[in-house]
C-alpha cells in the first residue's frame, strides 16, 4: 500500500504525476502556466487525462531570479487550497525543499512533500510527519538548491543515490512518517551529469530492490536531450523510451510533461512485464 | 443427469484474462450454467483446449472432473469460426446454415442429429463438434433444453445450453 496523504494505492499501481508550473520561467513551459488561472486549466486537463497526482511548484530548479518563502508561499499555498476543493479525489504534490513552505501547504491541502534538492532542509521531514503528509526523498549529492552540477563525480553514482535516499527515508521514518508515504527518487540529472543520469537509469533495478518505491523525474530533461543532441521541445521520444526502461525496472511514480504518452508507455511495458492485463485480448482467443 | 454444453473459448481462461472482460456475458452464462452440474462432472471435450476451459469453469464451481458416478457431464464444443469476413477463419457462406441446423439438433434435442453430423463440413467450418456424437448418447428421451447463451459476437458461433 503507497499513502499520499488522504489517498491511498495498491502495491503494484503506476502513478502519473504531472507537473504544474505555478513560474514564469521553467525549462519547458516557459512560463505558460503562470498565471493562476492557466495553471488551474493545466491541473483540469491532467486529471482530464488520467494524472493520479499534480506536483505543483512555485520555483524553477535552474538557477535565477531568488524566491524567497514568502514569495513562493504566495504562488502555491491559495493555488493548492483551490485544487484541493476542486479536486477532492487528487493527490496534490508540491515541490519545495522548505519546511516552512511545506507547512502552509500542507494545511491547505497538499498530500506530498517532493523534495527535489534532497533534504536541504532538515525539517521537512517533520512537517510531513505533523500533517500526515508523504515525502519523497531525493538524491542530489548534497548540492545546494537551485545549482547547475559542476565536475562533480562519484565512485558509483548508483550506489550514493541509493545510500543518501535511503537514508533520507529511513530519517523520515524516524520523524513520524508513515512507512506508506514514503518515496525515493534517484533525480536524474540534479547533482549530476549526463552520464551519472544514463548510469542511474540502466541501473535503476538496484534502486528498486530497496523496497522503497520510486519516483522517476524524466521528462524532457537535459540527459535525454544530451544524448540524443535535441533541444527542449524535442525530447518526448527520447523521454519515453528512458520511461520504458525505469517502467521495465519497476519505477512507481512518473512525474511527467505529457500524461497521455508516458501512461500507455507505462502500462505497455507493464503488460509485456507481466504486471499488467492488456485491456482486452480476444484476437485467436474467440 | 444434468447435461451442459459450453463453448472451447480460450479467452475464458485466467491466465489470458483482460482488464475488460470480453466475453462477459458467455463467462457469466457458463458460470451459471456449470453450477447446475454437481460435484462430480464428466468432461466431453475434443481438444486439450476444450478440457482446460472445462476444468476451469468445474474449478470455479467448486466441482470436480470425474468419470466414476458422475452427476452431470460438461460438453465442450462450438459452432462455425467462419461467420463473418472478421471471423477467425474468414466468411463461409455455409457457415449460418450449419449452425442453424445444428441448434436445431441441440435445442430441440434431435440425438441422431448430432450422432449423424458432418465432420467433413464442420472441419471445413472450423466447428468444434467432436463431442457431439458423445453428446447424443446422453440426451435420452423425454430430454429438455434451456438456452442460457447463443451468440457469435467474434464470429464464432458460441452456446451455452443446459439439458435436464
Amino acid at each position: 500500500m503507497l499513502e499520499l496523504g488522504r489517498h491511498t494505492f495498491a502495491d503494484d499501481a503506476t502513478l502519473m504525476m504531472a507537473i504544474v508550473n505555478r513560474t514564469p520561467d521553467s525549462f519547458y513551459d516557459k512560463g505558460a502556466t503562470w498565471a493562476e488561472d492557466a495553471a488551474f486549466e493545466r491541473v483540469a486537463a491532467v486529471v482530464e487525462q488520467g494524472a493520479e497526482i499534480v506536483d505543483i511548484g512555485g520555483i524553477k530548479a535552474a538557477p535565477g531570479e531568488e524566491i524567497g518563502p514568502a514569495e513562493e508561499k504566495a504562488r502555491v499555498v491559495d493555488f493548492v487550497a483551490r485544487v484541493r476543493e476542486a479536486y477532492p479525489d487528487l493527490a496534490i504534490s508540491v515541490d519545495t525543499w522548505r519546511a516552512e513552505v511545506g507547512d502552509a501547504v500542507c494545511a491547505a491541502g497538499a498530500d506530498l512533500l517532493n523534495d527535489a534538492w534532497g533534504g536541504a532542509d532538515p525539517d521537512l521531514v517533520d512537517v510531513a510527519a505533523a500533517h500526515g503528509a508523504a515525502i519523497v526523498c531525493t538524491h542530489t549529492g548534497g548540492v545546494t538548491p537551485r545549482t547547475r552540477p559542476f565536475r562533480i563525480e562519484y565512485d558509483d553514482v548508483v550506489a550514493a543515490a541509493i545510500a543518501d535516499t535511503v537514508a533520507y527515508a529511513e530519517r523520515a521514518l524516524a520523524a513520524g512518517v508513515a512507512r506508506e508515504s514514503i518515496v525515493i527518487d534517484p533525480a536524474h540529472d540534479f547533482g549530476k551529469h549526463t552520464f551519472h543520469s544514463l548510469e542511474l537509469t540502466r541501473r535503476l533495478g538496484e534502486m528498486v530492490d530497496t523496497g522503497w518505491p520510486v519516483l522517476v523525474s524524466l521528462s524532457n530533461k537535459d540527459f535525454v536531450g544530451e544524448a540524443l543532441g535535441l533541444p527542449v521541445g524535442e525530447r518526448l521520444t527520447g523521454t519515453l523510451a528512458t520511461t520504458a526502461i525505469c517502467a521495465w525496472a519497476g519505477a512507481r511514480i512518473y512525474r511527467v510533461h505529457e500524461v497521455v504518452e508516458t501512461r500507455q508507455v507505462v502500462d505497455m511495458v507493464a503488460t509485456i512485464a507481466g504486471r499488467r492485463p492488456p485491456q482486452r485480448a480476444i484476437r485467436g482467443l474467440q | 443427469m444434468r447435461i451442459v454444453l459450453v463453448p472451447g473459448v480460450p479467452a475464458l481462461l485466467p491466465s489470458y484474462a483482460s482488464i475488460e472482460d470480453p466475453v462477459a456475458d458467455l463467462r457469466a452464462a457458463c458460470h451459471h450454467a456449470v453450477a447446475e452440474l454437481g460435484p462430480r462432472v464428466r468432461v466431453l471435450a475434443s481438444s486439450p483446449l476444450g478440457e482446460r476451459v472445462a476444468r476451469h469453469l468445474l474449478g470455479a464451481a467448486g466441482a470436480e472432473e470425474s468419470e466414476a458416478d458422475p452427476t452431470g457431464a460438461l460438453v465442450v464444443a462450438n459452432g462455425s469460426a467462419k461467420r463473418t469476413v472478421k471471423a477467425p477463419g474468414h466468411l463461409d457462406e455455409r457457415a449460418e446454415a450449419f449452425d442453424d441446423d445444428l441448434r436445431r439438433a441441440l435445442v430441440q434435442p434431435l440425438p441422431a442429429g448430432l450422432a449423424g453430423i458432418d465432420v467433413d463440413l464442420a472441419a471445413e467450418l472450423w466447428a468444434d463438434v467432436g463431442a457431439m456424437p458423445a453428446l447424443a448418447e446422453l440426451l435420452t428421451p423425454g430430454t429438455t433444453a434451456e438456452v442460457d447463451y447463443d451468440d457469435a459476437p467474434y464470429g464464432v458461433q458460441y452456446w451455452v445450453i443446459r439439458w435436464s
